[in-house]
C-alpha cells in the first residue's frame, strides 16, 4: 500500500486546497426544502436517512471527484532495467580539413562524395539499427570535442553525425581526442560491451608521455578499439613500411597502429579506400558488437484523471436521479399523500422530506 | 398504482439545481471521453553559437555568491532556457572560435532528446578551441549563412571582444541579406573592465594577461586617420606611429557598442545577459514556427462541471436564508 501512494502525484497539486469544498454536502443540500411545522411529528424513518447520507456522501463524491479531477492526478511511471543486444559505441570522429575531400584526395565534384559525407550517409544507417545501443560523439581536429555525451537517444546522434561533413578545422590531434572519447563512457555498469570507434584519415605522432596517460586509460576502461581508416588513394597504408627511417614522424599511421596494437585491448583496422569499404567495415563492426547490455525503460505514467472524472459522474449520476425523483409533500393532497404512503415504494417521495 | 406516475417530473425537470446538475453531470461524463483537440503551438528553431575565447573566461558574474565565468554563465542560461521552451522546439549547437562556427549538431528536438542536448551544452569547455583568434563579425556573419543553411533562427552569445582588434575601418562588410535569417545577439559579460585569465599549455591557469602580452592595435590595412599627428609617425616606415600601441585590449567587458552595430548591420536584435535568462528575448526575436500541438480539454470541463455544482449547493443555503429555517431530523 505504502509503495502504491508514494507513487500517487498531481500534476497541480495546489488545486488540491480546494479539496475542503467536498464537506459541503454535510452542510447543504442540493433537494428542495419544505417547510414543516415540526420533524419530529414524523415518524422515525431509517430508509429516509439511509437516503440523506447517500446523497451526501454522493455530493461529496461529486465535488471531491472533480477537485482532484483539475488537480490531474496519476500514478508516477518507473524506470525499469532490462537486457537487451547491445554496446556502447564511444564514436571518434576526425573532423580536420581533409576529411572534406574525396577518397582520391580532391575536393569533391559532381556527383563525387568527400569521406566525411561517405561516413556520415554510413555511420548514420549504423545509429539506430539496433534499438539498444548507446552511443557518445567527440569530434576533433586540433583539440577535441565533446558533441553528444553517451545516450541512447538515437535521434541526437544522427544529429550529430549529420554535422560532421561540415568544413572541417585544422589538424589531426588524435591523442587528445582519444583521451575524451575514453572518458565518454564513464563509470558505466560491470560487463557491457564498450567499443571505441575511431573515424579518420590520418594519424598524428602521439607525444611519449600521453602514450603512457593513454595505456593507462585504456588498460581501465578495456573497449573493443576499431579504427576505421578512410585511406586516400596514394597515401600510405597501416601497413607500409616507409623506405627510409622508421620513425614515428615518417610513418603517422603506422606508428599509431603498432601503438594501438601494444594496448593490450582486443584491435581491430580497417583500411577503407572508399565508400563500399567503409560500409563494409561498419556491418563488420556490428557483428562483432553483439553483447548483452542492460538499458532502462522508462514506463510512462499513468494518467488518473479519467478516474477522477468517473467519480464525480457517479456521484452526480446519484444526484441527479435524486432530484428527478423529488417530490414535495406538503404541495400535494393529503389523501393522494395517504395513499402514497401506503403504496410500495414508499422511500421514494421520503427522499425530500429527509 | 404505480409511485413513479405521482412524481412531479415536470416541476423536477424545471428546477434550476437539476439542470446545473444535469449540465454537470454532461460535463464530467464529456470529460471522461473527450479527446485532445488538435492544435497549432509555436515553438522555435534555433542555431545556438557559443563563443569560447578566452576572454569568456573572465569572470565577471556571480553565481551563488561565487565569481563565475561569461562561459559558465552562458551554460547555465542555456541549460535553463531549454526546458522552458515549447516541446517540438529544435535547438542546434555550435562554437565559435577563431572566424567562423563549428557546427556541434544539427537541430535537435528539446524535449524527447532533452539528456544529450543538456550533456553537450554542459560539455562545452574553452579548451576545446582550435584557435586564440576572436573575430567576431566574421564569425557572425558565417553564423547566419549556417542558420540559413540549417533553416533555424540564430542565438549567438559572445562578449564581443574582437581579437585581434577591428582594423581602422570598422566592421567587415556583411554579404548577406539583414534580417533574412533573424535571431538574437546575447553580450555576455560585466560593463566594467576585468582581467582576463591566462592559461599554459596544459590547461592550467596562470595569472593574467597584460597590456603587453596582446595586441593592442589592428595594424593590418589602412592605418587611422588620426596616425599623422602621432609620434614617430613617418608614412612609409612607420604608418601606425613609431610607438608601440597602448590600449586596454588585456581587459574585457562587454562590447556592447559593437555588438549593437553588428546587430543593426545583420538584421539581429540585441540582448544583455544578466544571469540565466534568455526566454523572453528569444522568443521576442525568433520565428515562430507552428508546431503540432494538444489541448487538453478537460480542465474546462471539469471547472465548469464543479462551478455547476458548488452553485447548485450553495443555491441551497441562500435560499435557506429567505425562506424560514427548519431543523431537519438530525439522527
Amino acid at each position: 500500500m505504502t509503495p502504491l501512494l508514494a507513487s500517487l502525484g498531481a500534476a497541480t497539486p495546489w488545486l488540491l486546497w480546494l479539496l475542503p469544498l467536498a464537506g459541503l454536502p454535510l452542510l447543504l443540500s442540493v433537494t428542495r426544502r419544505s417547510p414543516v411545522a415540526s420533524v419530529a411529528a414524523a415518524p422515525e424513518d431509517p430508509v429516509s436517512s439511509g437516503l440523506r447520507i447517500a446523497l451526501t456522501a454522493a455530493g461529496m463524491l461529486a465535488i471531491g471527484g472533480l477537485v482532484l479531477a483539475l488537480a490531474g492526478p496519476y500514478r508516477a511511471g518507473e524506470r525499469v532495467t532490462r537486457t537487451g543486444i547491445g554496446a556502447q559505441i564511444s564514436m571518434l570522429i576526425d573532423r580536420s580539413g581533409s576529411m572534406n575531400e574525396t577518397f582520391a584526395g580532391r575536393q569533391p565534384s559532381g556527383a563525387e562524395e568527400s569521406k566525411a559525407m561517405a561516413s556520415r550517409r554510413i555511420l548514420r544507417d549504423f545509429v539506430g539499427e539496433r534499438a539498444h545501443d548507446q552511443f557518445a560523439v567527440t569530434a576533433f581536429s586540433t583539440a577535441p570535442m565533446l558533441v553528444v555525451p553517451m545516450t541512447d537517444r538515437h535521434d541526437a546522434v544522427r544529429a550529430a553525425i549529420a554535422a560532421i561533413d561540415r568544413p572541417g578545422l585544422d589538424y589531426t590531434n588524435v591523442a587528445r581526442g582519444l583521451g575524451m572519447a575514453l572518458s565518454q563512457f564513464g563509470a558505466g555498469a560491470p560487463g557491457v560491451s564498450r567499443a571505441l570507434l575511431l573515424v579518420s584519415d590520418g594519424a598524428a605522432v602521439i607525444d611519449p608521455r600521453i602514450q603512457a596517460q593513454l595505456r593507462a586509460e585504456f588498460t581501465k576502461v578495456q573497449p573493443n578499439l576499431y579504427w576505421l581508416f578512410l585511406r586516400t588513394k596514394g597515401s600510405p597504408s597501416i601497413y607500409d613500411k616507409p623506405a627510409g627511417e622508421d620513425t614515428p614522424q615518417a610513418a603517422p599511421e603506422r606508428h599509431l597502429d603498432l601503438f594501438f596494437k601494444s594496448l593490450g585491448v582486443p584491435y581491430r583496422a580497417f583500411e577503407a579506400e572508399g565508400a563500399d569499404a567503409v560500409a563494409g567495415a561498419v556491418r563488420q563492426i556490428e557483428a562483432l558488437e553483439r553483447d548483452p547490455i542492460p538499458y532502462t525503460e522508462e514506463r510512462p505514467r499513468r494518467n488518473l484523471t479519467g478516474w477522477a472524472y468517473g467519480l464525480a459522474a457517479f456521484g452526480l449520476l446519484l444526484l441527479v436521479l435524486a432530484k428527478l425523483a423529488e417530490t414535495d409533500f406538503l404541495r400535494r393532497p393529503v389523501r393522494e399523500r395517504d395513499a402514497a404512503a401506503a403504496g410500495p415504494a414508499r422511500a421514494t417521495p421520503k427522499k425530500a422530506a429527509a | 398504482m404505480n409511485v413513479w406516475t405521482e412524481l412531479p417530473f415536470a416541476r423536477n425537470l424545471r428546477d434550476r439545481r437539476f439542470q446545473a446538475l444535469a449540465a454537470a453531470l454532461l460535463l464530467a461524463g464529456l470529460a471522461m471521453v473527450a479527446p485532445p483537440l488538435p492544435l497549432t503551438r509555436s515553438g522555435v528553431s534555433v542555431l545556438a553559437v557559443v563563443d569560447i575565447t578566452g576572454s569568456m573566461n573572465v569572470r565577471d558574474y556571480t553565481r551563488d555568491g561565487r565569481p563565475a565565468s561569461r562561459l559558465d554563465i552562458a551554460k547555465a542560461a542555456l541549460r535553463t532556457l531549454l526546458p522552458e521552451l515549447p516541446c517540438g522546439s529544435r535547438l542546434a549547437l555550435a562554437l565559435f572560435t577563431e572566424r567562423r562556427p563549428f557546427l556541434l549538431f544539427a537541430p535537435i528536438e528539446v524535449c524527447a532528446d532533452f539528456a544529450p542536448l543538456d550533456g553537450a551544452i554542459a560539455g562545452l569547455d574553452w579548451r576545446m578551441a582550435w584557435e586564440g583568434d576572436s573575430r567576431i563579425a566574421s564569425g557572425l556573419h558565417r553564423a547566419i549563412t549556417m542558420a540559413g543553411e540549417l533553416d533555424t533562427d540564430l542565438l549567438f552569445i559572445t562578449d564581443g571582444q574582437e581579437t585581434p582588434p577591428l582594423p581602422a575601418n570598422g566592421i567587415p562588410p556583411f554579404e548577406g541579406m539583414p534580417g533574412a535569417v533573424r535571431g538574437l545577439i546575447v553580450g555576455a559579460g560585466g560593463y566594467s573592465l576585468a582581467p582576463i585569465p591566462k592559461f599554459n599549455d596544459r590547461g592550467r591557469e596562470t595569472g593574467f594577461y597584460a597590456e603587453s602580452e596582446v595586441q593592442q592595435e589592428n595594424r593590418f590595412g589602412p592605418p587611422p586617420a588620426d596616425a599623422e599627428s602621432r609620434e614617430g609617425y613617418n608614412p612609409r616606415n612607420a604608418p601606425f606611429g613609431g610607438a608601440a600601441a597602448r590600449g586596454e585590449e588585456h581587459l574585457s567587458s562587454v562590447r556592447e557598442p559593437h555588438l549593437k552595430a553588428l546587430a543593426a548591420q545583420t538584421g539581429l536584435a540585441y540582448a544583455h545577459l544578466d544571469g540565466p535568462d534568455l526566454r523572453a528575448p528569444l522568443l521576442a526575436a525568433a520565428t515562430p514556427r507552428p508546431l503540432p500541438g494538444r489541448l487538453d480539454p478537460r480542465p474546462f470541463l471539469g471547472a465548469a462541471a464543479l462551478a455547476l455544482v458548488l452553485a447548485s449547493f450553495l443555491a441551497g443555503a441562500l435560499r435557506a436564508r429567505l425562506t424560514p429555517f427548519t431543523p431537519s431530523r438530525t439522527s
